[in-house]
């Protein structure tokens, strides 16, 4: 019996185009479009060179030790500046026609106290413009800072020579992770708690079959001597094979087709899809059970609390994530597509397991609750109206 | 007793839909539920089948109570309901085959009966199409074919000619005798006289929750006054022979509706003839005389005051 059920709703749900539609095709559409959106937001994230000039004349020429800085962090490939010397006319040229970003301009290399014995010339203020400031403002306090200590004490001239040698870093970087932070992932990891949770139209028609309340369908069902759990269990069963499947072929579209990285625990990104979309499929079932309205209905609410928590967990913007799990924490917690999307996130990112683990208790908990809650609701021996 | 209805009280808050209500139905029966649309029958058979919960009453089928998870007894009936429901995703044979494989685990048997069910009702040329493309007759027909494929020796049919073409129904209606006629109990409701008289073995009319009469289609007849009703069509009738008419043996009731004379006579031989012999006498003239025995509409409306489609 249990086959024979299992085996004809799947024929069923594979037949079911809109179903197939909304849980398969509608995620891999979007999964393209969110590809075509953040890989320009990526390339955008990365430095390139500023372009600058410096006015070639006798003063820079003269001052070696800020023309040797300034060669020094144009060269390489991880240079500061793409540099260009020219005289005053052209630099103000390239400046005209945004070849460069500003031009700097020795003006008095006998007084560093004078107002401004370094300038920088530039059309607007930017972030390359306060980079080039920057440097020449960092150049000028180290510069009057050796010359006054050479003035006040030329006996520690050795030791001051030695000590701009060695340079220390007093704050050091802690990565959580051998993973780079990247933000544009939880897009993608919301894109797929939402397919996850999309597997609740599954679950929403599998109770609308069964429930004699809700289709005359499903009142046929129930008259024939089937044991009402072995319905519910073998039809949920086919519609958790047919979502998995989905699941997996769009994880699989996302890793080898669009690039997106999990991290290296692959059986752990299989294992929380898995349980992502129990847990979708499971409260799709808790849903259809718990309205008694029509179908129309149903779906407006799947959408409606689907929707708000992909918004909450970030898919439409991405620190709204953060500034949920700061303004209200518990609600991040009781968001179950926000869950999921930390899941993998934990996954990428951390080193440690114990905030994935956390999600996937609590995630673990919602579904055996939809469970439980579902099958107590459809249990019910009789009807009061059909 | 295939099934026994015990003081069966149905209500949805202040309506009582089915109002001690009790019934039973023979062994090789057609047993028909005869009301108008709201009468209760749809809700009397979804408590019999133990779908629906009742405020009173007992019921068993088979001799044995009836309840959700009675398997046993489950497994003996089949049920056309009044709505198809049938999955729009799987093929005639496949819906055939899957409602048949909920009672019949067998593989071989149930292909043959599956095959047999599909014959039965006149499927064979569209075992491979979705219903979606099937016309409102033949899904009626394969809505049939899906509750009577495992021979079940009860089968109850909710309206299952609502909205069917003439022939389509004609059809449905001689395959409920011939199912009868192969050993199975049939319980029809519907609210076309018609189809009842022509196919129940036994009636129960129903009205707003209760039975208001049972009986074989003669006995329910025999219930009420009218024994004849006779029809002439005249121009030419004076309130004086109007009245004369009235008065000659057996006759119930006159009115006359230019160019309409409706007599109703009580039972009893010759009516007919009494009535020609008074307009020969008379010198009337009519175009056209005809004689009809009583329907169970007529049957309805003088035990309700309403016509059965009201």
């Amino acid at each position: 019996m249990f086959v024979h059920i299992f085996r004809y709703r799947l024929r069923c749900l594979l037949r079911d185009k809109e179903t197939f539609f909304w849980t398969l095709l509608f995620p891999l559409l979007l999964a393209v479009f969110f590809h075509l959106a953040f890989s320009n937001l990526s390339k955008a994230e990365v430095f390139k060179p500023i372009n600058i000039a410096v006015v070639d004349d006798a003063n820079y020429q003269n001052h070696h030790s800020f023309k040797r800085a300034l060669e020094e962090v144009s060269q390489g490939d991880d240079r500061l500046f793409n540099l260009a010397t020219a005289s005053r006319g052209r630099c103000d040229q390239l400046l005209d026609n945004n070849s460069i970003d500003g031009y700097i301009l020795v003006e008095n290399i006998e007084n560093i106290n004078a107002e401004k014995p370094i300038r920088l010339v530039v059309k607007r203020s930017g972030f390359n413009q306060n980079i080039i400031k920057s440097f020449i403002d960092s150049y000028l306090q180290t510069e009057s800072a050796v010359k006054t200590i050479i003035q006040v004490n030329p006996t520690k001239q050795q030791q001051l020579l030695n000590s701009l040698d060695e340079r220390k870093q007093y704050l050091t970087e802690v990565s959580a992770s051998r993973a780079e932070p990247d933000n544009i992932l939880n897009y993608f990891y919301t894109l797929i708690a939402m397919a996850c949770f999309y597997g609740s139209f599954l679950g929403m028609r599998e109770i609308t079959d069964i429930q004699a309340d809700i289709s005359a369908l499903a009142a046929r069902v129930n008259t024939a001597p089937v044991h009402k759990l072995k319905a519910f269990l073998s039809s949920m069963s086919a519609s958790l094979l047919i979502h998995l499947t989905e699941m997996l072929l769009l994880l699989i579209f996302l890793r080898f087709v669009l690039q997106v990285d999990f991290g290296s625990r692959t059986g752990l990104v299989l294992l929380t899809t898995i349980i992502g979309s129990l847990a979708g499929v499971s409260f799709g079932a808790f849903i259809s059970a718990l309205v008694k309205k029509s179908e129309g209905v149903k779906i407006a609410v799947l959408l409606g609390v689907i929707m708000t928590g992909c918004f909450l967990a970030g898919m439409m913007y991405q620190n709204m994530k953060y500034i949920v799990s700061q303004k209200a924490p518990l609600l991040s917690y009781l968001n179950p597509v926000n869950l999921l999307t930390d899941a993998f996130y934990c996954l990428y990112y951390y080193d440690s397991l114990s905030r994935y683990a956390l999600n996937m208790g609590i995630l673990c908990i919602f579904t055996i609750f939809f469970c439980l809650a579902t099958y107590s609701i459809i249990r019910r021996r009789r009807y009061a109206s059909l | 007793m295939i099934v026994k209805v015990d003081n069966l009280v149905k209500r949805y808050g202040d309506l009582t839909a089915v109002d001690h209500l009790s019934l039973e139905v023979h062994d090789g029966e057609v047993f028909g539920l005869l009301g108008p649309n709201g009468s209760g029958k749809t809700t009397t058979i979804n408590c019999i089948l133990s779908l629906l919960e009742y405020d009173e009453g007992e019921i068993e089928l088979f001799g044995q109570p009836m309840t959700p998870d009675a398997y046993h007894i489950k497994r003996d009936i089949g049920i056309v309901m009044q709505n198809v429901a049938v999955y729009n995703e799987l093929t005639v044979y496949e819906n055939i085959d899957y409602f048949c494989g909920l009672y019949v685990r067998d593989k071989n048997l149930r292909k043959k009966l599956v095959h047999e069910a599909i014959d039965f009702v006149g499927l064979a040329d569209y075992a491979k199409f979705y219903p979606k493309k099937l016309s409102g007759g033949l899904l009626r027909r394969l809505n049939i074919a899906c509750g009577i494929a495992h021979k079940p020796k009860l089968i109850i049919l909710d309206e299952p000619t609502v909205a069917v073409d003439p022939q389509s129904r004609n059809k449905i209606l001689e395959g409920i005798l011939e199912l009868n006629k192969q050993g199975a109990t049939i319980i029809y409701t519907s609210h076309y006289m018609e189809e009842v008289e022509r196919i129940c073995s036994r009636i129960m009319i129903l009205d707003k929750g209760k039975a208001i009469a049972t009986g074989t289609n003669s006995e329910l007849k025999a219930m009420i006054a009218t024994g004849e009703k006779i029809t002439v069509e005249s121009n030419d009738l004076s309130a004086e022979q109007l009245a004369a008419i009235r008065e000659l043996p057996n006759i119930v009731s006159a009115e006359y509706n230019r160019p309409l004379l409706v007599i109703k006579s009580s039972r009893g031989a010759n009516n007919l003839e009494t009535v020609l012999d008074f307009i020969k006498k008379e010198g009337i003239q009519f175009s056209r005389i005809y004689s009809e025995l009583p329907t169970l509409n007529d049957v309805f409306l003088e035990l309700t005051g309403r016509a059965l489609r009201d």
